[in-house]
């Protein structure tokens, strides 16, 4: 018993020193037990849901591709939230973001031309222009902020409304990206786009359809980590995060660092709605990104600021997409249960961490 | 001298003849690597004021705090009338008949005065007139003038204060601690203060005052302890007698060896000491009829209207000279903040221009104005003049980052090195330049505030607003010396301050304000105090 206390003491003290990181992890494990006991509740036996689970999330070189592929778009809309955050700024627009990116490049390798150019450039300039459909996506919320004060958590949320509604249009009118209607059955989506606009596979195998996404996901990455942690720039972006008042009057321009932070941010969400496309579902649908940005959103929450953070519960968000899906079909679990299991994991993470600061105050 | 520091039999609780109202023993307290308290032991009598005297970082707020519950100790017994007491938060220290007038005042500033007591009545029927009532009854017993249906946006500082001790009183408490009650106050408003204290103490109720003012203690305090490093160095329960053996033990020095502006923080200057005054000529520039082409800093009709259209500064006109300290002198909130944020960049004036070196500087960016060698030392210190979460060096060097590049990339070990030499030339005491700001004593992060503006590339001008307020003796002397060696290579200086007492012993001159107005000019000599109060309080000279 005693040594029970003393363990949980023991627990309590490392969770207080440790990195923020260890908390997420506690969260995780926590919300996992809780979406277990639901399967129970729910009827279907936890091994029979496990394996299922395991099976879609890593039970193949297929199934570790295809979760690394939903990694990577959760991956950047989280990075760009946590380069937001670093500022002090709440991008919560990744859906839009990723809608802009989405239109912006299937445009550009549809009608652009894009096509005919050589290889990298073929797939390169459709994400170069969803890079920047999304960077003016958050941009405009950057400047609302930065000239009227409005409230970037609303303005990205509102904006990324309008910019899922500008994607179900376009993909509803042949003069917009619509593909030509041969019969009544034709669906209201884009027509596949060109081959050499699609990212390349990192390997001849098709088995595992890991693209190159991966790889400039990887750079972006560690470019933003060095960026954040070893730049002037990154030390200034938490200046004005942490006391904006301060850093004006030690020089630093607030205003155009709004507008460039959040342009960034959505340029993140603009690349991964070109990774999504050009990568993944190879044509522009209605139901284009389905969440990535608000799974991204929580992913940046999930890092609490560190890059590495970011990369760790992107990667837990694209298995736990994979499996939950294989779960709903090979098990009977309803996928709901996997988004109850995220809702846990936020709901979880935030306790902690109210829980872990109220014990640092605690202790002064 | 070394004796004092040393703890001896005799300082453990002088005898008290009553039973103490709250005994304090061994109380020790540790806040990460800061031992706060060590073994601290203080009885406090029934109908005593007893005076808490220590620097900054003495510990005094901490053993307050104890008291009221806000912090726990780590170690030590209270016992309150006999009983133990370890009250788990406030309410209950509230609830067993302490209460406690903060640093930082809790009131709302939309509400009148009675609706803010209201605010402390856990449950029931408010009764508007029952409280007005019980107010004026209070006002009258204590001498507190107070309009019960003022709203306290309206009411000055010391205004503010008496609704707080009104709050205390009306909770009938057997303790009430007054944590540096008189720093905020006009000369005044104190007196009134101490004689509240006296009555409150007369009837009952023990007073503890935490201060670092001498002559507020020789005036009412019972008994005083004094507190140094976390420790209790002296107590004394004939304190007016002792005045110097209690100061020796908080500061560790001779009041005489102290300059002017650190001996006229202790309130020396006020009670007639002769020792601090005799010393100010010599480190003032009373020589300085300066020539017009000196100008450092010429403001020009200087106006300022707030966001609702109230005029917050008034048609200001000064010249600071080359090499010259010149004081603004007024009752905190007659324009000093608004003047302050002007001159360093922060908002626009409404009218009026001003010059910096002859080269107009109205309206120009923070970044601008100190690339112009303007160095702004904020009121504010916390809001404005740093950022607490990042380290000591980062803030060391917050407006001149781009300095520290290599390869692109951040040079932390550049940067640290010129930290560290601005901490040894500034004195700024840390561990280390990576620890956290926050982690400084207030002296220490007003050192280096005043280190960062002051080694400004070619600086001609400094703006301090308030820069000794809550500093400990040592570090007053250390920010003076500082400020009056930038004077002394030609640097202008305009020194906001509401303690008339240091800007006599440190200005050349001194500009009073009174709402957003300049009510008069003087020479800054000990003879003008007198004037200068008056116009502090807005009579013409």
């Amino acid at each position: 018993m005693s040594s029970l206390a003393g363990t949980a003491t023991l627990l309590r003290q490392s969770v207080r020193d440790r990195p923020a990181i260890l908390v997420s992890i506690v969260a995780v494990i926590a919300a996992t037990l809780c979406g277990m006991a639901l399967v129970v509740g729910i009827g279907v036996s936890v091994p029979k849901a496990l394996a299922a689970f395991a099976d879609g999330a890593w039970g193949s070189p297929y199934a570790v591709a295809a979760s690394i592929n939903r990694a990577l778009a959760l991956a950047l809309v989280g990075l760009g939230f946590v380069i937001a955050q670093r500022a002090n700024l709440t991008n919560v627009g990744g859906e839009g973001q990723i809608a802009v990116g989405g239109i912006a490049a299937t445009a550009v390798a549809l009608y652009g031309g894009a096509s005919a150019l050589p290889v990298p450039l073929s797939f390169g300039v459709p994400m170069l222009a969803a890079v920047v459909a999304g960077g003016i996506w958050g941009a405009i919320a950057g400047v609302l902020k930065a000239k009227a004060g409005t409230n970037e958590v609303i303005s990205t949320l509102l904006l990324s409304f309008v910019a899922v509604w500008i994607l179900y249009g376009s993909v509803q009118s042949e003069a917009l990206l619509r593909q030509p209607m041969t019969n009544t059955a034709t669906l209201p989506e884009s027509l596949e786009i060109p081959d050499p606009t699609k990212l390349p596979l990192l390997s001849a195998n098709a088995d595992t359809p890991l693209h190159v996404g991966l790889l400039i996901a990887l750079a972006i990455a560690l470019v933003t980590a060095i960026a954040l942690e070893r730049s002037v720039w990154g030390l200034r972006l938490r200046a004005i995060g942490l006391n904006p008042v301060a850093a004006r009057r030690a020089g630093m321009r607030i205003a155009p660092a709004i507008v460039l932070v959040l342009f960034l941010a959505g340029a993140l969400g603009g690349l991964a709605g070109a990774f999504m496309l050009q990568g993944d579902q190879g044509s522009l649908k209605a139901r284009f990104s389905s969440g990535y940005g608000f799974d991204g959103l929580v992913v940046g929450l999930l890092a609490r600021g560190s890059v590495p953070g970011v990369l760790a519960a992107a990667a837990l968000f694209g298995f736990l997409r994979s499996g939950g899906i294989n779960m709903e079909l090979e098990a009977g679990v309803p996928s709901a249960v996997v988004l109850v299991i995220q809702g846990l994991i936020i709901l979880m993470l935030a306790g902690t961490a109210f829980w872990i600061d109220s014990r640092k105050e605690g202790t002064r | 001298m070394l004796a004092e520091t040393v703890p001896r039999p005799a300082e453990t609780p002088a005898p008290v003849t009553a039973a103490p109202l709250l005994s304090l023993r061994g109380m020790s307290k540790r806040f990460g690597s800061l031992q706060a308290l060590a073994d601290v032991s203080v009885d406090i009598a029934p109908g005593e004021i007893h005076c808490l005297l220590g620097e900054n970082g003495a510990g005094k707020s901490t053993l307050c705090n104890l008291v009221f519950g806000v912090y726990r100790p780590d170690a030590g017994e209270m016992r309150l009338a006999g009983e133990a007491h370890r009250p788990a938060g406030p309410a209950q220290a509230l609830a067993q008949g302490i209460a406690m007038v903060h640093q930082h005042f809790s009131l709302v500033p939309d509400m009148t005065v009675v609706e803010n007591l209201m605010l402390g009545q856990s449950a029931g029927v408010l009764r508007r007139r029952d409280y007005a009532g019980r107010v004026e009854a209070l006002s009258r017993e204590y001498g507190l003038a107070l309009d019960p249906y003022a709203r306290i946006q309206d009411l000055s500082v010391g205004e503010r204060q008496r609704v707080e001790i009104v709050k205390c009183l009306m909770r009938e408490p057997r303790l009430m601690v007054l944590d540096e009650p008189t720093a905020v106050l006009l000369p005044a408003e104190i007196e009134g203060l101490l004689a509240v204290c006296e009555r409150v103490a007369a009837r009952g109720c023990s007073v503890v005052l935490v201060t670092h003012k001498l002559a507020e203690i020789k005036k009412v305090a019972h008994r005083v302890t004094v507190l140094r490093g976390g420790r209790v160095v002296a107590q004394s329960s004939a304190p007016a007698e002792e005045i110097g053996r209690l100061v020796r033990a908080m500061i560790q020095r001779d009041l005489e060896g102290l300059g002017a502006g650190a001996s006229a923080m202790l309130g020396e200057v006020a009670a007639g000491d002769d020792a601090a005054s005799a010393a100010a000529p010599q480190q003032k520039h009373l020589e300085t009829p300066k020539p017009a082409a000196d100008e450092t800093l010429q403001v020009d009709g200087l106006t300022v209207r707030d966001a609702e259209g109230v005029t917050r500064l008034a048609n200001l006109t000064l010249i600071v000279n080359r090499g010259e300290i010149v004081g603004v002198a007024g009752v905190e909130g007659n324009g000093q903040s608004e003047l302050a944020a002007v001159l360093s960049g922060m908002t626009p004036a409404s009218e009026g221009r001003f010059f910096v070196r002859g080269r107009e500087m109205t309206g120009a960016s923070p970044k601008a104005l100190t690339a112009a060698g303007v160095g702004i030392v904020p009121e504010d210190r916390h809001a404005v003049g740093c950022i607490t979460a990042m380290s000591l060096a980062e803030n060391l060097m917050l407006n001149r980052l781009e300095r520290f590049r290599r390869f692109g990339l951040l040079d932390r070990g550049a940067l640290r090195r010129a930290a560290e030499e601005t901490m040894q030339r500034f004195d700024v005491r840390a561990a280390g330049p990576d620890i956290a700001f926050s982690g400084l004593s207030g002296g220490n992060q007003q050192k280096a505030v005043l280190g960062r503006e002051i080694t400004t590339e070619d600086l001609v001008f400094l703006l301090a607003a308030q820069p000794t307020r809550g500093l400990d003796v040592g570090a007053v002397e250390a920010v003076y010396g500082q400020i009056r060696a930038a004077c002394e290579r030609g640097v202008g200086v305009l020194l906001i301050s509401s303690e008339l007492d240091e800007l006599l012993s440190v200005a050349d001159r001194i500009v009073v304000l009174y709402r957003g107005r300049v009510m008069g000019h003087c020479a800054a000599e000990p003879g003008a105090r007198e004037r200068i109060g008056a116009m502090m309080a807005g009579h013409e000279a």
